[in-house]
């Protein structure tokens, strides 16, 4: 079998297992503070770490928060939507 | 209000002038009102921008997966809401509707006559509750003063400025218990 046509079937198979990636989109409604309490709370990181992807989130208007398969980011996204933060979910860059 | 201080057991408490007591069981009751009237299967009404902010799209750009998710989370969601709700509610005791024959504690009436702040005192269920509550007035409010993406608000009429006064207030109260627990 030609090697260019086998590298592309290997692409294709690891594009599959891509994960995906939680993210939190900037709003401009909640607090700094809170959205930082969130993600240590909820995330369980260290609060250096939460002022940093709340920052992200505040600058960039997003950030990602988690990766993983489909189902645990979609708890995630559930999780945030508790909180009243707006979350989504997508495949990783690849 | 003094500001949220949490003591040795965790729970954290504020003094509330009567006043503030009455403003937060009022749109409590509000936001409390309009999530019950919320139907999951109802398109149209899940459209509504303050509806939406509350359970928002968990794929924008793929409306079949959206929906599943919706199927599955929105219920859940909904309820959580209007549970932490009901707690402030619980929280800030009794009105002056009640007649129950007990002294109601904190009425709109005795504040008239007896304007003594009162104690506000929540266990680590409650905080929880309270701070997802606030957030949920405060995107209900933001909706309703068309807060821009840099979170100016409109401020058209009179009523407006009202409505901003309280918004500002629920985030300062928020604040000031994402302080106090200060994880």
């Amino acid at each position: 079998m030609p090697k260019i046509e086998e590298s592309t079937r290997i692409r294709e198979a690891v594009a599959l297992d891509r994960p995906w990636v939680t993210v939190v989109w900037d709003d401009p409604v909640n607090l700094m503070s809170y959205v930082a309490y969130v993600f240590r709370s909820y995330f369980g990181v260290t609060a250096a770490e939460a002022e940093r992807l709340m920052l992200q989130v505040h600058n960039n208007g997003r950030a990602i928060v988690a990766t993983g398969d489909r189902e645990s980011m979609e708890r995630h996204v559930e999780a945030m939507h508790g909180y009243g933060l707006w979350a989504t979910l997508d495949r990783a860059e690849e | 209000m003094m500001e949220f201080r949490k003591d040795e057991s965790g729970t954290v408490s504020a003094m509330f002038e009567p006043i503030e007591v009455d403003l937060l069981r009022n749109v409590a009751s509000q936001l409390l009102q309009l999530l019950g009237a919320v139907d999951t299967d109802d398109a149209v009404m899940l459209a509504q921008p303050a509806i939406r902010r509350l359970l928002p799209d968990a794929y924008p750009d793929d409306p079949e997966a959206a929906a599943e998710f919706r199927r599955f989370t929105a219920d859940g969601l909904l309820e959580g809401k209007l549970a932490n709700a009901t707690a402030v509610l619980g929280a800030l005791g009794d009105d002056e509707r009640d007649t129950s024959g007990e002294p109601a504690g904190f009425s709109a009436q005795d504040s008239v006559h007896d304007p003594l702040p009162v104690p506000i005192v929540l266990d680590e269920q409650q905080v929880q509750s309270w701070l997802r509550t606030l957030t949920d007035l405060r995107l209900v409010l933001a909706d309703r003063l068309n807060v821009d993406p840099q979170g100016r608000p409109h401020l058209d009429d009179e009523e407006s400025h009202v409505v901003n006064e309280i918004y500002n207030w629920l985030g300062m109260v928020q604040e000031s218990l994402v302080y106090a627990i200060d994880i």
